[in-house]
Parts: C-alpha cells; structure tokens; sequence
C-alpha cells in the first residue's frame, strides 16, 4: 500500500511585485526521510519554506501536511499541526536565558518540559550556558540553540533553513548525526544548505530551484551529474 | 540575598498597611499618588516593557476609568468601589476594541495610533456633554475617603507588579516576552502572537483604568484635559524607562524616584522640574536606554526578577 505524502507542495508560485520568488513549484515528501533544497543564492528556497510555513501567504497553489490545508493557515497553527522550523538568519529571543529559549515553547508538564531542555542543552553542550541570555551566545551556540528549539515541540517535518552554517566542525558532525537520528525516530526533515558536502551526505532525494522553478529532483549522485543543475550553479 | 529581599519587602509591605494609621493627611495623599504612578508605570510596562508594543497613549485608558466611574458615582449614586471597578472594565472594554485593529501596526506606528485613541478619547468626552459634563467637567459630592482610597492604590499597584512579577517568571508568562523578542519566531514555534498581544494590552489597561476611578474620587473632580493629558502617558513612560522596563521592579523604582523628585523639586521651583524632567528623558534615552536596573542587569547578570 502506497502510504500518502506527510507533505504535499503543488503548484505553488509567490510574488514580490515584479519578482517571482517561487514559480509553479511542486515537492512531495514522505515520511521518515531526509530531503535536500539547494539552489544558487535567491532561487527561492527561504521563500517557499515561508510559503509552507505560512509566514508569506502563497499566490497560487497548495500545500498539504498529512492530507489537510495548510495553506492559509497563520503560522502558530502550522507549527501546531506539526511543521518546526529554523530560520537563515537567526531568530532567537536573545533576551530570555537559553534554558528560557526551549521552555517558552513548550505547554504541558512543566517538569518534563525541563527535563527535555535540559538534555538538549547538553546534547549541544550548551548546559554550562543554560542562565546565559540567548544573545550574549557565539554565532554558532544562537544557531544550535536553535535547532534545539525547534525540536522541544517534538514536530513531525522539520525544515531547517542553513543549519550547519557557522557552526562549528566539531558541533557539525554532532549536528549531522542529530539530524540522522531525528530521521532515525520516523521525523522527515527538509534541509536548506549551500554546504554540498552536508546536503549530499544527509539528504536521499535532493530539489533543486532555480529562479523559484523546481529544474532537477532526484538522488544526490543524479543531481551532481544533472546539466541543468551544472548549468545553473556554474553556467552563468 | 533572596532571603533578605524577600523579608525586606514583607516588613515594607507591613509598614505601608500600617501606615494610615500614623500618618497626616499629606502624608497619606502624597503616598496614593505614589502608588497611582507606580501602577501606572508598570501598567505601562506591561504592554511596552514586556511585550515590546510601545504604547503613547495609555491615559487613554486612565481618563475612559475615571469618566466611566465619574458618571457612574455622580448619575447613578453607585459606590466609588464598584464604581472604579467599573472603570477598569471599561478600560478593558476599549483595549479590546482598539487592540484588534491597531496592534497589527507595527512599532512608530502602534505607538502613534495610541497617541491618536487618546485625542479621540478626549473629543468624544467632551463632546458628549449631557453624559460627561463636557468641557465644563464632572464634579463628585465627595467626602474625603484617603485612607479607604489608599489602600484601594496600593493594591492596584501591588496586582500590577504581581501581574509583572508572574508574566517575567513563569513558562506561560514568557510567551509575552516572545513578542518583543522576536514575532516572527515565537509564531513560528507555535505561539499565537495576536493573543498573547491583545491579552498583554487587555491586562495593560485594566489597572489605569481602576486607578483612573480612584483618581477621580479621590480629586473629587475631572475634567477632559485633566484625565486624558498627554503628560501623564509621558510621566509613565518616562518613570517606566528611568527605573527599567522589561523588569519586576525597573517602574517600581522609576515612579518612586520620580514621583519624590518632583514633590520635593515641583512644589518649590515649577520652572526647574520642567527642566529636570527634561533633562532625565534625555538621559534615560541617550545613556542609559535600558534604566537603572536594566543596566545593572547587564552589568552584574542579575535576573530580571529584580
Ligand atoms: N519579502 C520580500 N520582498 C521582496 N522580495 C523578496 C522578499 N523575500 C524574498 N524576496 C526575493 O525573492 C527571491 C528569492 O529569495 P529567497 O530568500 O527565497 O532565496 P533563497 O533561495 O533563500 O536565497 P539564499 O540562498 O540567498 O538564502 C529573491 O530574488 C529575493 O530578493
Ligand atoms: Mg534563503
């Protein structure tokens, strides 16, 4: 039985006036997989995850998450149906301590809430900087802290914008294996990454956009190999 | 060092319910208007310091209480207890409706669009003379009642600061914050922001508006110019940002700095406090932008239960 897609983009275009971020762009994702988003620098990719996750409001198309409309949802009920992610640029509350950070997103048990934060502080050795606010943080410490964040909600797809930049090479392998444990635990994961080392190590099925146009989907040893996606990266 | 805050302000605490017993009348008076500005500062921090939405109009608020319990004690002879009560809901009667539409606009332009509510405010009270006493004011049959109206002050400032203490502490109140910390991504983590927003600008005006009640009885008369004067949201702000907004106790310390600067400065040398007062905006905005605590905050890692 062929089970249905966690996520379904079809057809999806957004405009910024006269830009087309994102044009006629369709991905399916299935559950408990890695997936890849590459492209040159404003091909569309931040756009679309917007798009997903209801920060910007779609022109045309539509997006399903386990069978349902997201599209037009306000972006607390997207992330309330399951979708966590992470920004490009980062966006922690830097005013509120790191243990702060992970709590404020959290409802239920308030116990169990701690104990989890706690154990991901460690994970990304940030426990010794637990009371520290989040802005007084390194770079790479706000963008693990981050990722940390989203997976305090526990969400089912996780779409993680950049993850690996700016962190550091020890943390990146750590951060690379998190990822293939959260995967491991049946998450499906869409990853943004200019690093094609870490896109192509982590990902089974890589899109590729170009000028917000889906050109290339397949597995990594196809898409390096693809001419439209050569032609894209390295062509102009 | 928690330990001795803790009973430090127990013993304050118990010093202030006892004293009206041992006061004069000017002491009395002097300290309910001290309490009015303390809740009125840390109202004000509420919705600006904790949430990050910068409010220009908050006696918006403090005026619709006072005229609310004013026509409600003067026209149908109720208590002045329920009756400033009343004005608190009022209060939150109008943050619900003006907070739907204004707190989508985003920094100048809330802060502006509150500025813009209280002029509003102030046309409309005075227009509706038959209701209000228009320009000419509403007077109360009054009987001095300092005492039951300090006491009335002083809780409306402790809700208040209660109110701070428990939004800045707990997981839920935290959310709040979430707001002025980063919009985009509290929503994004699940937090539906427009209802922590309006529920933070609702919990802002209840207070002003009770104390706006309590002020008007305790005058014994308001007039439109008196009780939506742009000064007084100035005054606020200003004692809010002094002692250091976004903290338990930065508008506690702020309004009583202040409020003593003034009785002890305004009543000798009029011209010199305005100066003074100036000269501390500027201060507070060019040097010092997080006020005392917020500095010391920073500089000896204290919490922000401070
Ligand atoms: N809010 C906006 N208003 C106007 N134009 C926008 C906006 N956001 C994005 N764009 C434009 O849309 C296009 C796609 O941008 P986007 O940020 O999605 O690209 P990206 O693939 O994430 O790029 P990068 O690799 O640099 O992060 C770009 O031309 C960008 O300038
Ligand atoms: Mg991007």
């Amino acid at each position: 039985m062929q089970t249905r897609p966690i996520l379904e983009v079809s057809g999806v275009t957004k405009r910024f006036g006269g830009v087309t971020a994102v044009n006629r762009c369709s991905l399916s994702l299935a559950r408990g997989k890695i997936y890849g988003l590459i492209g040159p620098n404003g091909s569309g990719k931040t756009t679309l995850f917007n798009c997903i996750t209801g920060l910007e409001r779609r022109d045309e198309g539509e997006v399903r998450f386990k069978g349902g409309r997201i599209d037009g949802l306000k972006p607390h009920q997207v992330a309330r149906r399951g979708i966590g992610r992470t920004f490009q640029i980062i966006r922690v509350f830097p005013e509120l301590t790191a243990l702060e950070n992970l709590l404020v997103v959290t409802q239920g048990p308030f116990e169990a809430a701690r104990r989890r934060a706690e154990e991901l502080l460690r994970f990304v050795t940030l426990d010794r900087l637990q009371n520290e606010y989040a802005g007084n943080l390194s770079y790479g410490q706000q963008k693990l802290l981050e990722f940390v964040r989203v997976l305090m909600t526990d969400p089912e797809l996780i779409l993680l914008d950049e993850p690996a930049a700016g962190v550091n090479p020890t943390l990146l392998n750590e951060l690379l294996a998190a990822i293939t444990g959260l995967r491991d635990q049946g998450k499906t994961i869409l990853i943004v990454e200019h690093d094609m080392k870490v896109v192509m190590g982590l990902s089974e099925t890589i899109f590729v956009l170009d000028y917000g146009e889906k050109i290339a989907e397949g597995p990594p040893g196809v898409i390096q190999a693809d001419a439209r996606v050569i032609e894209a990266y390295f062509g102009r | 060092m928690k330990r001795a805050f803790q009973v430090g302000l127990a013993v304050l605490l118990f010093g202030l319910a006892l004293y009206p017993t041992m006061a004069s009348g000017y002491g009395i008076r002097f300290m309910l208007q001290l309490f009015m500005w303390v809740a009125l500062a840390q109202s004000w921090n509420l919705i600006s310091g904790l949430t990050g939405y910068v409010s220009f109009g908050h006696v918006a608020f403090f005026g619709t209480g006072a005229y609310a319990a004013g026509i409600l004690v003067t026209t149908h002879g109720w208590h002045w207890v329920p009756a400033s009560l009343a004005g608190g809901v009022a209060a939150v009667i109008l943050a619900l409706l003006i907070g739907y539409p204004c707190l989508r606009l985003k920094g100048p332009y809330f802060a502006i669009s509150m500025l813009g509510l209280n002029e509003v405010m102030r046309v409309l009270v005075s227009y509706f003379e038959g209701l209000t006493g228009g320009g000419s004011g509403l007077s109360f049959p009054t009987q001095p009642a300092s005492v039951q109206i300090y006491y009335a002050m002083a809780l409306s400032a402790l809700a208040v600061t209660g109110a701070a203490y428990f939004i800045i502490t707990s997981r839920f109140g935290l959310k709040f914050m979430t707001i002025r910390e980063d919009e985009v991504a509290a929503e994004a983590m699940g937090i539906d922001t427009a209802r922590y927003k309006l529920g933070a600008f609702v919990l802002s005006a209840f207070v002003p508006g009770v104390v706006g009640g309590l002020f008007a009885r305790d005058t014994g008369y308001i007039e439109p110019i008196s009780v939506f004067a742009l000064i007084i949201t100035i005054t606020m702000i200003v004692m809010a940002l002094f002692g250091g907004k976004g903290t338990v106790w930065g508008p506690v310390l702020g309004a009583v700095t202040l409020f003593v600067l003034q009785e002890l400065v305004w009543a000798r040398f009029l011209f010199f406090y305005q100066i003074l007062f100036g000269a501390i905006i500027v201060v507070v905005v060019l040097l010092m932008p997080r006020g005392i605590l917020g500095v010391l905050q920073q500089r000896y890692h204290l919490p922000r239960t401070i």
